[in-house]
């Protein structure tokens, strides 16, 4: 198990999880990403001990009329994380809350 | 199958094995969920792509390069002459591309040059072989006022210009433009201003802009030049601007207004190509059908002077183009077929150092085998090959950068005056990516083949006798035999190529132009027409320049000519024979036309067939005498002697001339094409009160073996008639004639190069393989020959082996030679695209070459000595 760089995008794939969207494309869909980096979020997070990956019963598929496929949900240091980052974020707004608001740029 | 589950198959083969079958089921199922589109299903590389580099760190891939570099260092004979090969082939394409990019790929260098137009007329119906048919003062004036697609409009001639500082004569290149030029252009002077409206009207004050180069050599880069008067072919001209030295359209190095007379004949002579900026957002067909539809309501005004039935006989019909259409005109096809050459080079050379290291990876069996053993996967050895391989080409690049950059100075001093100076021909960033890519792709190319071959499966196999045994090289012998046939096929469409282009060349230096080129000296001149406004002062200094010339020691003949031959056509109108005019509304044939002083036939030794050459006394107003050529002799008085007969422009029956004499057909465009009817005035051409004289022409002065020998004595002689003029760009005429076979001599020298080297690389491959096949089998010819075969029969065999690949590499090289030999079509002259003597002559040869390549080695196998064959083991 490694450690993963919390990044706008993991945190956002991670979040999705925790929301319920089980399937890769799912997520991808949620977060509006593109597959091209929705996956490498996905596979980044599980190394890291964050999400566990497992493959629905071929039973269920079949139910459903379709191939089985790989779902994910969010680990308890998963959760520990999205509420490290959900802190982090929340501490960025209140700073950022503080100060003067900031020029508009007229397009 | 859908196309989805295609591509996720085919990408699974990036996956590491470990994760392989649950990562293609993975993607199978989330695309079915969606229907199996594609468009989610490319992140699938990214994905596979993620998992393939996920373990790969920084130190791995240093390691890789680090050993590559120690694998090629260890071979340095290998690695210089697979370096060298790469290197050669690297650097011709960069050299090629470096001329295509800033010729064909590159934007003028212009703002918004690609707003900038030509524009010329086309009249297929006139009997005109120029490529742009120029414009008349009345149609510009017309277009000035009218064209609404068009932000600036300016029309010019080339022409040069003596200019006197410090009593020293200097010629410059010149141009004479319409006020708006440089709006057109969009180019900001350096010092002072462009020219403003009313410069180029008649009485304007005189006035000039120089060249950044003509400032500095002239005039120091004086900066307090605005304003200054120089004095220019005897007019005194106010200098009020300096362009920037990159303002290059042309070649010129001076600017003069060019005078546009208001008050004129509308339809005027022809001389003048137009220059135009399109207004925002038109396109070039817009402004096309704008400029024809003007075109059309001129002709129908001036009906008088164009009868609308002459007009549609010639088809006339604007012609805007893109202005980079108008100066790269005809390069563009040369430069595609010698980028096509190059590529195919850098093919052949790919395949000799694929062949090399074919070689080398089988003295590494061993080596692969137990990285393979070692857990290595058949992707991580793979990347071994190929990081080594790339290596070497990117070292060949390297190498091939510095090659192309001497290259391209080679290019530029061959193509000459063929390619437009305005071009800046260089090694620039894009020229580097393109290098860059060449290298790696090459490198790519030839490292796969190594590659290939046998997995990981018999890897005992291997390890037991490293890859000694006849049938573990099989498969690779296959292949590089497939590289040889390769090879020959590629190299046979190179020489087919410049077999074909060497005919032409022949074919062109077979035409007789008409004259003898040896023992002439030629020089141009350009009379001050201020300081000679009389006509009889410029016979007189044709007169006593001739004299003079004939005077130099060796010297025959001397005499001048408005235009040399082989330089182009430059001056024509309409003629037609006293005798039986042309009815109104009919069109007669467009005559090249020529003023020439009595000695020019002779000097040249241009036959008269019939009647006397042009005399000194032919030259005024009271006795019209003129020359005709025999072609246009046989046009207008078919059957009968021309001399006696009358000939005028067409219409002008107060000014007939008297044909005194028939001159044999001259050549004066390209050597290919064919002879034109050609009349050749007297220097003073028009009548008394307009005298039409010759003031700038080119000198020929016959003096015998060595032409240049006699320039110091001629430019003397320039000089005791008028210490004033300069003698411009004196050479021989074979230079002439040289310069006008140019591109046919540029194509046939670097073609022939080109095929050189495919030849050199294509034998050295099929000697390699053979020599191959024959130390491969030693052994076995050993225990042949032990048991009594003839070293004849043992001979035959392995050079039948090496002829069978030749056999294979010219048939697929004669096809494809048929395929791509039409792309040469348009340069080739005298010789059909697929001539069979070049190509079955081309074959025979490349044949011989490689049977000799074959019999090297196969000799050294039937000398073969059993016992040592046997002992070699």
């Amino acid at each position: 198990m490694g450690s993963v760089r919390m990044t706008q995008i993991t945190a956002l794939v991670l979040r999705a999880v925790a929301a319920g969207y089980r399937y890769g494309f799912d997520v991808m869909e949620a977060c509006d990403l593109p597959s091209g980096t929705a996956y490498p979020a996905l596979r980044r997070l599980e190394k890291a001990g964050l999400l566990e990956s497992s493959w629905e019963t071929a039973e269920d598929a079949h139910a459903a009329g379709r191939p089985r496929r790989r779902t994910y949900v969010v680990t308890p240091s998963g959760v520990n994380a999205l509420a490290e980052a959900e802190q982090k974020l929340a501490e960025a707004r209140r700073l950022l809350g503080h100060l003067p608001p900031a020029p508009t740029v007229e397009a | 199958m859908r196309l989805s589950s295609l591509w996720i198959r085919f990408l699974s083969v990036l996956v590491p094995s470990d994760d392989r079958r649950d990562w293609t089921e993975e993607w199978q199922a989330e695309l079915a969920a969606i229907g199996g589109s594609m468009t989610h299903a490319w992140g699938a590389l990214a994905d596979a792509w993620y998992l393939r580099t996920d373990g790969w760190t920084m130190d791995g891939m240093i390691r890789d390069v680090r050993t590559a570099f120690r694998g090629l260092v260890r071979s340095p004979f290998f690695t210089a002459i697979a370096g060298l090969t790469l290197a050669i082939g690297i650097g011709a394409n960069t050299a090629i591309f470096s001329v295509v990019d800033a010729v064909l790929l590159n934007p003028l260098p212009y703002p918004e040059s690609d707003r900038l137009v030509s524009y010329n007329f086309e009249a297929p119906g006139l009997a005109v072989q120029a490529p742009v048919i120029p414009l008349s003062e009345g149609l510009y004036l017309h277009y000035l006022e009218n064209a609404r697609s068009l932000d600036a409009f300016a029309v010019f001639n080339n022409g040069s210009v003596n200019l006197v500082t410090d009593g020293d004569p200097q010629q410059f290149a010149s141009i004479s433009v319409t006020s708006q030029y440089f709006d057109v252009l969009g180019i900001p002077p350096l010092l002072g201003r462009g020219l403003v409206e009313g410069e180029d009207r008649p009485g304007a004050e005189p006035v000039v802009v120089l060249g950044a180069a003509v400032w500095e050599q002239s005039f120091g880069s004086d900066p307090g030049i605005l304003g200054r008067l120089v004095e220019m072919d005897g007019v005194q001209r106010r200098v009020v601007g300096v362009m920037p030295a990159d303002v290059r359209a042309l070649t010129e190095e001076v600017w003069l207004p060019l005078e546009i007379d208001t008050e004129g004949p509308v339809t005027g002579s022809l001389g003048l190509i137009g220059l135009g900026r399109l207004a925002e957002g038109i396109t070039i067909e817009a402004a096309d059908t704008e400029m024809q539809d003007l075109l059309m309501r001129f002709v129908e005004a001036n009906s008088d002077a164009l009868p609308p039935e002459l007009i549609e006989q010639a088809g006339l019909a604007s012609d805007v183009k893109a202005l980079k259409e108008l100066i790269v005109r005809d390069i563009r096809q040369i430069l595609w077929v010698l980028l096509g050459t190059v590529g195919i080079v850098l093919l052949i050379a790919c395949a000799n150092v694929a062949n090399l290291f074919l070689v080398r990876a089988e003295g590494r069996q061993r080596e692969r085998a137990l990285r393979a053993a070692m857990g290595a996967s058949r992707l991580d050895i793979v990347r071994q090959y190929l990081t080594e391989s790339i290596a070497l080409a990117a070292g060949a690049g390297l190498v091939g950068l510095g090659l192309a950059s001497l290259g391209v100075r080679g290019l530029m001093s061959l193509a000459g005056d063929g390619l437009p100076q305005v071009f800046e021909v260089g090694i620039d960033g894009s020229v580097l990516v393109f290098t860059l890519v060449i290298s790696i792709g090459s490198g790519v190319l030839f490292g796969l083949f190594p590659a290939m071959g046998r997995g990981t499966r018999d890897l005992a196999h291997s390890l037991k006798d490293g890859g000694r045994s006849a049938t573990g090289g099989r498969e690779r012998f296959r292949v590089r035999s497939g590289l040889v046939v390769a090879q020959i096929a590629l190299s046979l469409v190179l020489l087919v190529g410049s077999g074909l282009m060497l005919r032409s060349f022949a074919a062109l230096r077979d035409v007789d132009p008409g004259f003898e080129a040896e023992g002439l000296l030629t020089f141009a001149y350009s009379l001050p027409e201020a300081e000679y406004a009389d006509a009889a002062m410029v016979i007189d200094f044709h007169r006593r320049l001739s004299e003079r010339l004939r005077a130099l020691p060796g010297a025959e003949r001397a005499g001048t000519i408005t235009g040399m031959p082989l330089t182009g056509l430059n001056a024509a109108s309409a003629m037609e024979p006293a005798d039986q005019p042309f009815g109104e509304g009919e069109l007669g044939p467009i005559i090249e036309r020529r003023q020439v002083t009595p000695g020019f036939f002779a000097a040249m030794k241009i036959p008269i067939v019939d009647g006397r050459p042009l005399a000194w006394g032919d030259q005024g107003t009271e006795y019209r005498g003129v020359v005709i050529s025999e072609t246009l002799a046989s046009a207008f008085w078919p059957g009968r002697s021309a001399v006696g007969q009358m000939i005028q422009s067409q219409g002008d029956t107060e000014n007939p001339w008297e044909v005194v004499g028939v001159a044999g057909d001259v050549l004066f465009d390209a050597v290919q094409d064919e002879a034109q009817p050609v009349l050749y005035l007297p220097v003073m051409a028009g009548t008394a009160e307009s005298p039409g004289v010759a003031y700038s022409g080119d000198v020929v002065v016959r003096v015998g073996a060595d032409p240049l020998a006699a320039v110091q004595g001629a430019r003397d002689a320039l000089r005791a008639v008028d210490p004033r003029l300069p003698m411009i760009n004196p050479r021989t005429v074979e230079s002439v004639v040289e310069e006008s076979m140019v591109s046919t001599s540029f194509t046939v020298i670097l073609l022939g190069i080109a095929a050189g080297v495919a030849l050199l690389l294509g034998t050295v491959g099929i000697y390699g393989v053979v020599a191959y096949i024959v130390s491969r089998r030693t052994q076995e010819i050993g225990v042949r020959m032990a048991l009594g075969a003839p070293a004849a029969t043992v001979l035959k065999g392995v050079i039948g082996q090496g002829l069978r690949l030749t056999a294979f590499g010219v048939v697929i090289g004669l096809l494809g030679a048929w395929g791509v030999s039409r792309a040469l079509a348009s340069l080739l002259y005298g010789v059909t695209a697929t001539d069979p003597v070049t190509f079955i002559g081309t074959a025979g040869f490349l044949a011989s070459v490689s049977l000799l390549a074959t019999w090297i080695p196969a000799r050294r196998a039937s000398r073969v000595d059993p016992v040592q064959a046997l002992r070699a083991e």
